[in-house]
């Protein structure tokens, strides 16, 4: 029997990490409210301009518009309960921000490696893209032994060119090709 | 009907569907096996290799891996005590005490049982209750299925999160989202900015992929940082005697069939889902139980009332979404697609325009059911092995997965940078506690609610009738009172939160 030490669940959302993130959360809200309050609204106006119907009283601008203005109405509610939250909130002390960065690197990470990634695609065509990207992350989330790092490689060649394959000769879908071939 | 029936099962019952059904069972219980690996993220990987299949080989495929998905929650449940799926935290309760007490195979034998008549309960409810609620459904009016649209959006925006307002948020943003493109009555162009990308709308695979795989990805990424799990807590050497455990397992059938009846019903409920049915299974069996004291220590009863719980959220998923066609979950929305993207409509015509479907459908739960038992009793020594799969491997993989996915729908590059977009965009939203789901309901309900509610005031001009015609306003008034309801509920869950 190789029963080992119990797995630590303490899975956290930053809301409920620490008070001094409070503030930092409910200026995130107002930022990402606020904006999609002034996106909402154009998108209102511009709707406006879309033409009525002779046959139906309701053209085709009418649905998204009241969509769009109870979606603002919404996202002004969430704004007004945030900022009643970010006033009581104490001040975040200094280095929130770094702290933040420092304790996201590897989503972060990850992220940039993906938005790359997809740039990668059609330069690079989607094999050698996805090798690079499979290396490459599994990098990142810790690989590091000779073992692992031969299941890896073995990882990223089936994941590229396996998939590659399985499309194109038995889904007939033909993957991006790059100037790789 | 019969010949309906018998249709379906002369379609079903061919060697490539059952060979794809097969392989659907085992790809569901593995990705479900998976810490992180959602059902969804299993369900909305499998649509695009579904494409090139017949409509229901495909649909059978996906149900197979969606009630293979919550048999393979258990497996991580029950030995590391990280519930593989969200649907299968209230297994952790009893599954994993049971293991670390030295049974894990008295644990995972228990929960197949009970998964398979969970399972095999939902699909017999769901043959019995679709039918004829389709046949009422057709009858209703698009004043009706309106004001079905609005209640079913509130009891999404109600039930999920822990905000009402987010909830509703991410719902309408969902319906806005849909009227991107052609207008469904007369075809103008809305919101496009002369994006050939848009002139269709935002591919719903792709932003269903970025909401819930790409954004599930980068958490999953994040909880790694956080967390340090350990090795496997169980020995290699699993005494595993399923006999003794169907025994165990009918010998509480009150609680079996109990369970079950609250995971159909809770399926049935849009919004709703695997993760409340098997808590709220849990909660019944142990106030039912006369050993309540014993839940929480490793007792079968809890074993068996959450496991059977969430499997029979997948039958009482597709009565609504068969009899009326809105979707019970997010899982259910990307069966409906899969319906869509082989031009099948769905709606309450759908029993009646492709009854051999429909039975085929119904056949395949069944038959999934079975498969899944089979295949969990005969492997499960192999399935064991899968909870070891790092995070190392499964995120790049998935995210690769995920680009293949976006870009095979329509073979085009710009899909994946919308993919990319999307991802981020509902990664953002996720870390700001706004739930998801409610968005890709919207999305699928989007051009339903708007072709009735232009439809019904092109009858008649006269709005007044979403409030005078019976049905319409009790649905509108159960609207009104699931918000009303929600908003007591947490009002009252913040006074009781605060100190006295």
């Amino acid at each position: 029997m190789s029963s080992q030490s119990s797995s630590q669940q303490t899975r956290s959302s930053d809301r409920a990490a620490a008070p001094d993130t409070r503030r930092a959360n409910a200026l995130a809200h107002l930022l990402l409210n606020g904006a999609l309050v002034v996106l909402f609204g154009a998108l209102f106006v511009q709707a406006g301009a879309l033409p009525a119907s002779m046959w139906e009283p309701l053209g085709s601008g009418s649905f998204p518009r009241l969509v769009l203005a109870v979606l603002m109405v919404i996202n002004l509610g969430i704004m007004a309960q945030e900022w009643r939250r970010y006033r009581g909130a104490p001040r975040a002390s200094a280095g929130l921000v770094t702290r933040w960065l420092w304790q996201h690197r590897l989503a972060l990470g990850v992220l940039a490696l993906f938005a790359l990634y997809i740039v990668g695609v059609p330069m690079l065509g989607f094999r050698l893209a996805s090798l690079l990207f499979l290396t490459l992350v599994q990098l990142t989330l810790g690989v590091r032994r000779p073992r692992s790092l031969a299941i890896a490689a073995i990882i990223a060649v089936t994941f590229s060119f396996g998939i590659d394959w399985l499309f194109r000769d038995v889904f007939i879908i033909s993957l991006p090709r790059g100037p790789f071939g | 009907m019969t010949e309906a029936l018998f249709a379906g099962m002369d379609q079903l019952f061919t060697l490539p569907t059952m060979a794809t059904m097969l392989l659907g069972v085992v790809a569901g219980v593995i990705a479900s096996a998976i810490p992180g690996f959602t059902i969804t993220m299993a369900i909305v990987l499998t649509l695009p290799l579904t494409f090139t299949m017949a409509p229901l080989q495909g649909v059978a495929t996906m149900l197979a891996v969606y009630v293979g998905g919550y048999s393979g929650g258990l497996i991580s449940a029950a030995l590391l005590g990280i519930p593989g799926t969200p649907s299968s935290v209230a297994t952790t309760f009893d599954a994993f005490p049971m293991a670390r007490s030295g049974q894990p195979g008295r644990a995972l034998a228990l929960g197949i049982w009970s998964s398979f008549f969970g399972a095999l309960v939902s699909a017999i409810v769901l043959i019995i209750a679709a039918p004829p609620l389709a046949m009422i459904a057709v009858k209703l009016g698009a004043w009706e299925y309106f004001s079905l649209i609005i209640f079913a959006m509130t009891v999404v925006a109600s039930l999920v999160g822990k905000s009402m307002l987010k909830g509703l948020m991410t719902g309408l943003l969902g319906l806005f989202i849909a009227t991107v493109g052609a207008d469904p009555m007369m075809g103008v162009a809305r919101f496009t900015f002369d994006f050939d990308l848009l002139a269709n709308g935002f591919p719903f695979l792709v932003v269903l992929i970025g909401i819930f795989a790409v954004s599930q990805l980068l958490q999953e990424v994040e909880d790694a940082e956080q967390t340090k799990h350990g090795k496997q807590l169980i020995p290699t050497n699993v005494a595993f005697k399923p006999l003794d455990a169907l025994r165990e397992t009918l010998t509480y059938p009150v609680n079996l069939i109990r369970s079950s009846l609250v995971g159909v019903f809770i399926g049935a409920v849009p919004g709703a889902g695997g993760s409340i049915a098997n808590l709220l299974a849990y909660d019944q069996a142990k106030r039912a139980s006369k050993t309540p004291e014993k839940f929480g220590t490793g007792t079968p009863e809890g074993v068996i009332a959450s496991e059977s719980g969430n499997s029979a959220t997948s039958g009482g998923g597709l009565i609504p979404m068969i009899a009326l066609g809105i979707p019970g979950s997010a899982v259910d929305a990307v069966l409906m697609a899969s319906l869509m993207v082989h031009g099948i409509g769905i709606g309450p015509r759908l029993i009646l325009d492709h009854g051999d479907l429909v039975y085929g459908m119904f056949m395949a739960m069944l038959l999934a059911a079975f498969m899944v038992l089979v295949v969990c009793l005969f492997s499960m020594r192999f399935f064991l092995r899968v909870t070891d799969v790092p995070r190392s491997v499964i995120v790049p993989v998935v995210l690769v997965c995920c680009v293949v996915g976006a870009f095979a729908l329509n073979n085009r590059v710009t899909d994946i940078y919308l993919l990319l977009g999307v991802g981020v965009f509902g990664y953002i939203l996720s870390k700001l506690d706004y739930p998801l789901a409610p968005l890709v309901l919207g999305v699928i309900l989007g051009p339903i609610a708007e072709t009735n509610l232009r439809r019904a005031l092109m009858t008649d001009e006269n709005w007044t009738l979403f409030f005078t015609r019976p049905i319409s306003l009790t649905l509108l008034i159960l609207a009104v009172v699931s918000v009303a309801l929600a908003i007591r509920h947490r009002l009252r869950q913040r006074h009781a939160a605060k100190p006295a």
